[in-house]
């Protein structure tokens, strides 16, 4: 709100706001706490778009991200490179996403990036494997693993092919009513 | 159907971003279905000059909604952003300035939005509380702050409307009517103490007699006069019968408002009784958790849910492969446990009863001892509601249903329970009140109301209510000093077998909600006789906040057994709705049958508390006289009615049409699956059958 700051220009403060979901004083708060996860790495003064990006190890170090048995899946996915290396870019992006005004369809796009451990585009009881047990920690006997998957995969999976595509992912996710409240991480 | 298109755009999107995988039958499968829809969707691979459809709907507020949906990186969304800003679209002026209206229309939102963020109330606690103990306990918390922003509004209604003007004009004005009726009605002394002990204040405030009784608190400090100046001329008994009215119709609207928010979602999704495995690996991971303890607790509470839908599983196969008289004996002795709860509810009605009974012949006693008897059937009421739904419990376990049922059958239960007691106590004071209903009866006969017992007998309904409300908010402030901190001290430090097997506290969610929605129901049940009840039950509830957020940090673990938190917000409204019914139904009786008391209120001398209305209507101007004669008259109400009607009809046809909609999509999506599936086949045949001719002419050369 008519704020001095120089971080930004506000063209690109316009640009953030229209690519995200973020207001202003989001955005420049989001860059705080981007800037305090490495100080010396990453420069106050974005005007000239450096390129600067954080390794992964950093970035599961927030707060937010720490406890979330998924963090390291979640931030490979928002990396360009795959190996979750953010840039200040994607480190919003990824946010915008896991904000609560994101649409669902958007949701559900990136949460089938998360969950693809494999990352061949399909969910196969492999992917379904690791992201249980990484859920209960490994509580479950490996029986009941087997069987929750087969079910999990059976109830979800449309065309028959025993592994769930992107189709058949988000039909399911259109029939969970909590999808919207628990993806979602508060920032 | 426009989120059909949005919906294959975004498959798009992720074929553009990947571009491997799937997209080469998809793409086949996609041509085919769009030649054999007459569809006027042009699905551009990311085409974003030309507008998707949304665009020419909106104007100006298309692009940055969709730029910001789109799952690409955001360099890559940044630079369409650019080449987007550097088209000039060729637009009227007329067009050009439709969209800077909605542009700024959009920003104007946007601020709107944020500054509302700003004052929400206890934003922050409500997320640590979602954060640390999840969804379904986040909705109690929400359901308090929702009911507590509803009675402040309804108090600064009552405030404005009734209280003020009251205030104001307290010795100005005129009576309405003359006095009628024979002198022994009019006789209503409640100062006639003299010189009070000091503790006697104490007791007083808590049952609301002495100098509680006659003051702004009650109806019967409030005068039947009317003021006309030259300026100005209010009509107090008016105001107060219109505002009540209107408090009611308030309250209701903003439950459906409410409601339709939350069964938006849940409609929109489905019931979703099927698909409990996939929908609890994908989604059941709250990603707003945070805290080490939080995520053990979470990770605990999934795989309790994995394993209690196992035992379901289990469960229904046990139950499939009973013989016929294992069914027929399991059938009869959930009758049988029916009949036993219902005894038990039954018992505690007649419990209630005989309290309310008791309380009023010794309504006399002084000191402690009368406060106790005053009390006694609030006392009753919070003993009955605490035990008889523990019996229940038992009962349900030995019942043997799944789950989710119990859980549901609980409820229903408990809700019933308090509900019906709450009915029972009313019904108990009409009882006195109107000499059993028999108004020629020896008490009744003078002035259509027992005056001997209740010289002004709504003062008296609003103090049980009052009383009611003040027990509600001392039991809880005694159990959390005397039950919840002392448990959790002994668990905590006696590390014993027996306080291992106790354990520390439970969150129950179901039970704390239907405690709100009593509260809420004894508030309207007795805001028509003491109008200042909103105003104090706001004061309990956000007391009531700070006590139960305190006992969740310190004394609770989570519950295991998770409450689904968008299903069940609205089934707590729907349960709130059933106590707004009962309220009502008790305010329009005490409206069209009851005689007001002769000696107090705004109503005395009056027949019945409605009969303001047609009092007061005529004194209108004769055009307005004439207008509402009109609306009420048949020429007007028959063809409103068929209107509705039809209008109703309509939005019914359109429910079902959608609905209908989303299965035969549904339908079509396995279809389009099995098509694959067929077509992938055909695919192998057809290249092994080559194969097999390759090799036999290979072999033949």
């Amino acid at each position: 709100m008519g704020n001095k700051q120089t971080i930004f220009t506000d063209e690109q403060l316009d640009a953030y706001q229209d690519c995200t979901f973020f207001t202003r004083k989001e955005i420049l708060r989001l860059h705080g706490r981007y800037h305090e996860l490495a100080p010396h790495l990453v420069p106050m003064d974005y005007t000239n778009d450096p390129d600067c990006k954080l390794p992964l190890a950093l970035i599961v170090n927030m707060p937010e991200l720490k406890e979330n048995p998924f963090c390291s899946r979640i931030v490979e996915s928002f990396s360009e490179d795959g190996f979750g290396n953010l840039s200040f870019n994607e480190f919003v992006d990824m946010f915008s996403v896991l904000s609560e005004m994101a649409p669902r369809e958007l949701k559900a796009i990136y949460a089938f990036k998360i969950y693809d451990f494999n990352v061949d585009n399909y969910l196969c009881k492999e992917d379904l494997e690791k992201t249980l047990n990484r859920l209960t920690k490994e509580e479950l006997t490996p029986e009941e693993v087997q069987l929750v998957c087969e079910k999990a995969i059976e109830e979800a999976d449309l065309d028959g092919d025993s592994k769930l595509s992107y189709a058949d992912f988000e039909n399911m996710i259109t029939r969970a009513p909590d999808f919207l409240s628990t993806f979602h991480i508060r920032i | 159907m426009s989120s059909e298109p949005q919906r294959r755009g975004s498959r798009e999107a992720y074929d553009y971003d990947e571009g491997n995988g799937y997209p080469s039958e998809q793409h086949a499968l996609r041509l085919r279905w769009v030649s054999s829809r007459a569809s006027n969707q042009s699905y551009p691979q990311h085409d974003l000059s030309s507008t998707p459809a949304e665009e020419n709907e909106e104007g100006d507020s298309g692009p940055p909604r969709d730029l910001r949906a789109i799952p690409l990186p955001m360099a890559l969304k940044r630079a369409v952003r650019q080449v987007q800003q550097m088209q000039v679209p060729v637009v009227s002026s007329r067009q050009s300035w439709r969209r800077k209206r909605t542009k700024s229309l959009h920003e104007l939102k946007e601020k709107a939005r944020e500054s509302l963020y700003f004052f929400t109330l206890w934003r922050k606690s409500l997320q640590k509380i979602g954060g640390n103990f999840g969804g379904g306990v986040q909705s109690y918390f929400l359901f308090l702050r929702f009911l507590v922003v509803l009675n402040f509004v309804s108090f600064l209604l009552i405030a404005g409307f009734v209280l003020i003007p009251s205030i104001v004009f307290r010795s100005a004005g005129t009576s309405l009517i003359n006095s009628t009726g024979p002198d022994e009605c009019k006789v209503y002394d409640p100062n006639s103490q003299g010189l009070v002990e000091f503790y006697k204040y104490f007791l007083d405030l808590l049952s609301g007699t002495g100098f509680m009784e006659y003051s702004y608190l009650f109806y019967g400090y409030y005068s039947n006069t009317m003021v006309e100046n030259r300026n100005v001329s209010y009509n107090i008994p008016l105001a107060y019968l219109f505002t009540a009215i209107f408090y009611f119709v308030f309250c209701l609207i903003c439950i459906i408002a409410r409601m339709g928010t939350t069964a938006r979602v849940a409609v929109a999704t489905g019931g979703s009784a099927v698909g409990n495995y996939s929908v609890i690996v994908f989604t059941g991971w709250d990603y707003g958790c945070q805290g080490d303890r939080a995520t053990k607790l979470k990770q605990k509470n999934v795989h309790y849910r994995l394993q209690v839908d196992l035992e379901e599983e289990s469960r229904k196969k046990r139950a499939a492969a009973l013989t016929l008289c294992q069914k027929i004996a399991l059938y009869s002795l959930r009758v049988f446990m029916c009949f036993v709860a219902f005894g038990l509810i039954i018992a505690a009605f007649y419990g209630i009863f005989v309290a309310t009974n008791f309380s009023q012949t010794k309504s006399g006693e002084e000191g402690i001892l009368g406060l106790f008897f005053e009390y006694l059937p609030s006392i009753v009421i919070t003993t009955g509601n605490f035990v008889v739904p523990l019996l229940c419990d038992q009962i349900a376990l030995l019942e043997r249903y799944t789950p989710s049922t119990t859980v549901i059958v609980a409820l229903l239960r408990a809700v019933f329970l308090r509900l019906v007691s709450l009915g029972v106590l009313l019904f108990t004071l009409w009882d006195q009140i109107t000499c059993k209903g028999d108004i020629d009866s020896h008490d009744c006969k003078l002035c259509q109301y027992n005056y001997k017992v209740h010289p002004c007998w709504e003062t008296r309904v609003g103090q049980e209510m009052y009383k009611l409300t003040m027990f509600d908010l001392l039991v809880n402030i005694a159990l959390l000093v005397l039950v919840e901190f002392p448990r959790r001290m002994v668990v905590d430090n006696w590390s014993s077998k027996l306080a291992q097997w106790v354990g520390r506290q439970e969150f129950v969610v179901s039970t704390n909600v239907l405690g709100l929605v009593y509260g809420q129901t004894v508030v309207w049940t007795g805001a028509l006789f003491c109008p200042l009840l909103p105003l104090i039950n706001t004061i309990k509830f956000v007391l009531l906040f700070y006590f139960r957020k305190v006992t969740l940090f310190y004394n609770c673990r989570p519950a295991l057994k998770t409450f689904r938190s968008t299903t069940s917000t609205f089934f707590f409204l729907v349960v709130l709705t059933f106590g707004w019914c009962l309220a009502t139904a008790v305010m329009i009786y005490s409206l069209a049958e009851i005689r007001p008391s002769m000696g107090c209120g705004p109503f005395r001398f009056f027949p019945s508390m409605w009969s303001i209305v047609p009092t007061s209507f005529y004194r209108l101007s004769t055009i307005t006289q004439d207008f509402l004669f009109f609306i009420g008259s048949q020429a007007f109400s028959i063809p409103l009615f068929a209107l509705s009607c039809v209008v109703m009809c309509y939005f019914i046809a359109l429910a079902s049409v959608y609905g209908k909609s989303v299965a035969l999509l549904r339908a079509q999506l396995k279809l389009e699956g099995r098509d694959k599936q067929f077509l992938v086949k055909q695919i192998e045949k057809l290249s092994r059958q080559h194969q097999i001719l390759k090799h036999t002419a290979g072999a033949y050369e």
